[in-house]
C-alpha cells in the first residue's frame, strides 16, 4: 500500500526511481526530488494522521463511555479552526505564513483543550463535560462562520482551501516535530490502557478499582490535544476518521481490551488515510477531492456495509 | 472491621446516621426505604462521597486517609446493574477486577490469572469465561459482578441492590451464594435490598435505616412486622 501510494500522483514515478533515489540521490534527478520532497511527506503523512485521529476518538470514546464521542465533539478541532480562521481571514501577513498558520491551529487545539480540561476540575459527570465540550463546539463553528460572513473574497477562499484538509502542505523538514508529536501521544495512550480498560465499567466502578479518575481525565484530554493539534496544524481539520475507525476497530477486532485496540486503530486508521489517499491521487488528473470530503464518502458508506454485514 | 463513628451521610443536609461495626465472616442487608440514604451510605464507605460528620475506619485507618489504590485493595464495590459491554468476555471483565494488583500496563501475572479463574470457580461460573458479557442473561451477569469483586481480593464487598433485576429464584441463588462466601472466605459483604423475605429467611444481619429517626438500627434477629414498623411507617 506504501508503495502504490507513493508510485500514485500527477507524475508519474516508477519502482526504479524508489530505488535508485535511495541508493544513489540526485539532486538534479526530478523524479529523485519529487519523491523525497512531496512523496514520502504526504506517504507518511497519510499514515500518522489516520493513526493519530483514530487513537484521538478511541482516547475519547472510552473517557465519555460514548461511542459518537471523537476530537470534534470536545472543541478541540474546531478551537484550531477558530485560530486559523481569525488568521486567515484577518489577513495579518505574520500570521498567514506556514509557521503562523500551523502555530496558530496547534495553539487553538491546545488552548481549547486546556479549557475543557479546566472545565474537568469541577465538574463530576462525564456527560456534562461532553455536552459543555459540544457547546463550545457549536459556540466555536458560530464564531467561525460570522468571521467568514465578514471577510473578503480572496481570504475566504484560503480558508475554505484550508477547512478542505490536505495531506500534501507538510514539507520534509516539518515531519521530524509531526512524528515527534505522534510518538508522544502514541506512547501516552500506551501508558494509558490499564485505566481505560477500567474505565469500561464507568466512573465509579473505575475509581473503586484504584483508579484516580481527575488524573486520568487530564491526561486524556492532553494527550487528544497533542495528537489532534498536531494532525489539525499540518493537514487541516479532518473530520470522520475520529469518530468512525475507533468503532471500525472494535468491530473487527471484536476486543475492548485496549492494549489492542490501540494497535488497531494505528494499523487500521494509518490504512484507512493511506487508501484514501491513494485513490485521491489516482483521480487527481481528472478532478480534484478534498481529503476531508473523501474520508466521509469512501468511508462512510463502508462502515454502513461493517455494520450490516454483522447484523445478518 | 468497618468501624462507622457516628457518622452522617449525606449531600448538603445529613440523609442518615449510623454508629456500628461490620465483622468479616458476615453478610448484611442494607433495608430501607426508596431515597433513605443507602446508596450515600454504601458511596460514604467507599469514599466516593465524603461524609458530613464523624468517621468511617477500616482496619484502623480512615478511609479518606487512604489512598484510591489502598482503599481498592481493601473494598469492593459493584453496581446495581452491569448491562454487558461489547466484544467483552466473561474472564476479560472479571481481570479488570485485578486492577489494583497489575503493573502500570495492567499485564496478568499468572498469581492473577490464579485468582480471576479462582474467582469464577467460587462463584460457580467458569462456564462463562469465554461467553460475551452481553449475550448473558442478567442472572449470570449479575454473578459475573461477584466473581469480578472477588477477584478484586478484598476483605470487603459492598453491593448495591444486587437483586433488583433478578427473578426470584435467581435472588434467593445469589443471596444464598453470597452468605456461603462471606462465611467461607471470611469477607465481610454489606448489600442493600429490598427483597424482606429473602433476607429473612436467609437469617441475614439487618442494618436497617429506621423511618422516624433517620438512623441505622442493627437487628440480628427481627421479625417481618418490626421491620415494617421501623423502616416504612
Amino acid at each position: 500500500m506504501m508503495i502504490v501510494h507513493v508510485l500514485s500522483g500527477q507524475i508519474s514515478l516508477n519502482f526504479s526511481d524508489i530505488v535508485s533515489a535511495f541508493n544513489t540521490y540526485d539532486a538534479t534527478n526530478t523524479n529523485h526530488i519529487i519523491f523525497f520532497e512531496f512523496r514520502i511527506p504526504r506517504m507518511t503523512m497519510s499514515i500518522l494522521s489516520g493513526s493519530a485521529l483514530a487513537v484521538s476518538g478511541m482516547l475519547m470514546q472510552t473517557l465519555f463511555n460514548n461511542p459518537l464521542a471523537g476530537p470534534y465533539v470536545l472543541g478541540i478541532n474546531s478551537g484550531a479552526s477558530l485560530i486559523v480562521a481569525l488568521t486567515l481571514l484577518t489577513g495579518i501577513p505574520f500570521f498567514t505564513s506556514d509557521f503562523g498558520l500551523i502555530s496558530g491551529a496547534l495553539f487553538g487545539a491546545l488552548l481549547f483543550g486546556s479549557i475543557i480540561l479546566y472545565f474537568s476540575f469541577y465538574i463530576r459527570s462525564n456527560v456534562s463535560l461532553l455536552l459543555i465540550g459540544l457547546m463550545i463546539s457549536s459556540f466555536v463553528g458560530a464564531l467561525i462562520t460570522t468571521l467568514e460572513s465578514m471577510s473578503a473574497a480572496e481570504q475566504l477562499k484560503s480558508f475554505t482551501f484550508w477547512s478542505f484538509g490536505s495531506l500534501q502542505q507538510t514539507a520534509l523538514n516539518q515531519l521530524p516535530l509531526i512524528l515527534f508529536g505522534c510518538i508522544v501521544g502514541f506512547l501516552g495512550s500506551f501508558l494509558l490502557t490499564k485505566p481505560l480498560n477500567a474505565m469500561l465499567l464507568g466512573e465509579t466502578s473505575a475509581k473503586s478499582l484504584g483508579i484516580h479518575i481527575r488524573s486520568f481525565r487530564i491526561w486524556v484530554i492532553a494527550i487528544t490535544a497533542i495528537l489532534t493539534g498536531t494532525i489539525t496544524a499540518f493537514c487541516g481539520p479532518i473530520a470522520f476518521v475520529g469518530l468512525a475507525i475507533p468503532n471500525l476497530t472494535r468491530m473487527l477486532f471484536q476486543t475492548q481490551n485496549h492494549k489492542y485496540l490501540l494497535l488497531g486503530n494505528l494499523l487500521i486508521g494509518g490504512i484507512f488515510m493511506l487508501t484514501c489517499d491513494t485513490i485521491i491521487q489516482l483521480v487527481e488528473p481528472y478532478f480534484v477531492l478534498p481529503i476531508n470530503a473523501f474520508t466521509s464518502l469512501f468511508g462512510a458508506p463502508f462502515v454502513v456495509y461493517i455494520v450490516l454485514k454483522k447484523l445478518i | 472491621m468497618i468501624s462507622l463513628k457516628s457518622i452522617e451521610v449525606g449531600y448538603d443536609t445529613p440523609l442518615l446516621s449510623a454508629n456500628l461495626s461490620l465483622e468479616l465472616g458476615n453478610l448484611y442487608a442494607l433495608v430501607g426505604k426508596n431515597g433513605s440514604g443507602k446508596t450515600t451510605l454504601l458511596q460514604s464507605i467507599i469514599g466516593m462521597i465524603p461524609s458530613i460528620h464523624g468517621e468511617i475506619i477500616l482496619d484502623e485507618k480512615s478511609i479518606h486517609a487512604m489512598t484510591n489504590l489502598e482503599r481498592a485493595q481493601k473494598i469492593a464495590f459493584v453496581e446495581t446493574k452491569f448491562m454487558g459491554i461489547n466484544y467483552l468476555t466473561g474472564f476479560e471483565y472479571v481481570a479488570i477486577g485485578r486492577t489494583p494488583y497489575t503493573n502500570a500496563l495492567g499485564r496478568l501475572s499468572d498469581h492473577d490469572k490464579m485468582q480471576i479463574a479462582k474467582s469464577l470457580e467460587i462463584v460457580g461460573i467458569t462456564y462463562l469465561s469465554e461467553k460475551h458479557t452481553t449475550q448473558m442473561s442478567d442472572g449470570e451477569r449479575q454473578l459475573l459482578q461477584v466473581a469480578r469483586a472477588l477477584a478484586q481480593e478484598t476483605q470487603y464487598i459492598l453491593m448495591d441492590e444486587p437483586t433488583a433485576f433478578l427473578d426470584y429464584s435467581n435472588k434467593r441463588n445469589l443471596i444464598e451464594k453470597l452468605k456461603k462466601i462471606a462465611h467461607e472466605e471470611q469477607k465481610c459483604i454489606l448489600l442493600s435490598c429490598h427483597d424482606l423475605e429473602i433476607c429473612l429467611e436467609n437469617n441475614l444481619s439487618l442494618l436497617i435505616v429506621s423511618e422516624s429517626e433517620k438512623k441505622i438500627e442493627f437487628r440480628n434477629n427481627a421479625s417481618k412486622e418490626e421491620i415494617l414498623q421501623l423502616a416504612f411507617s
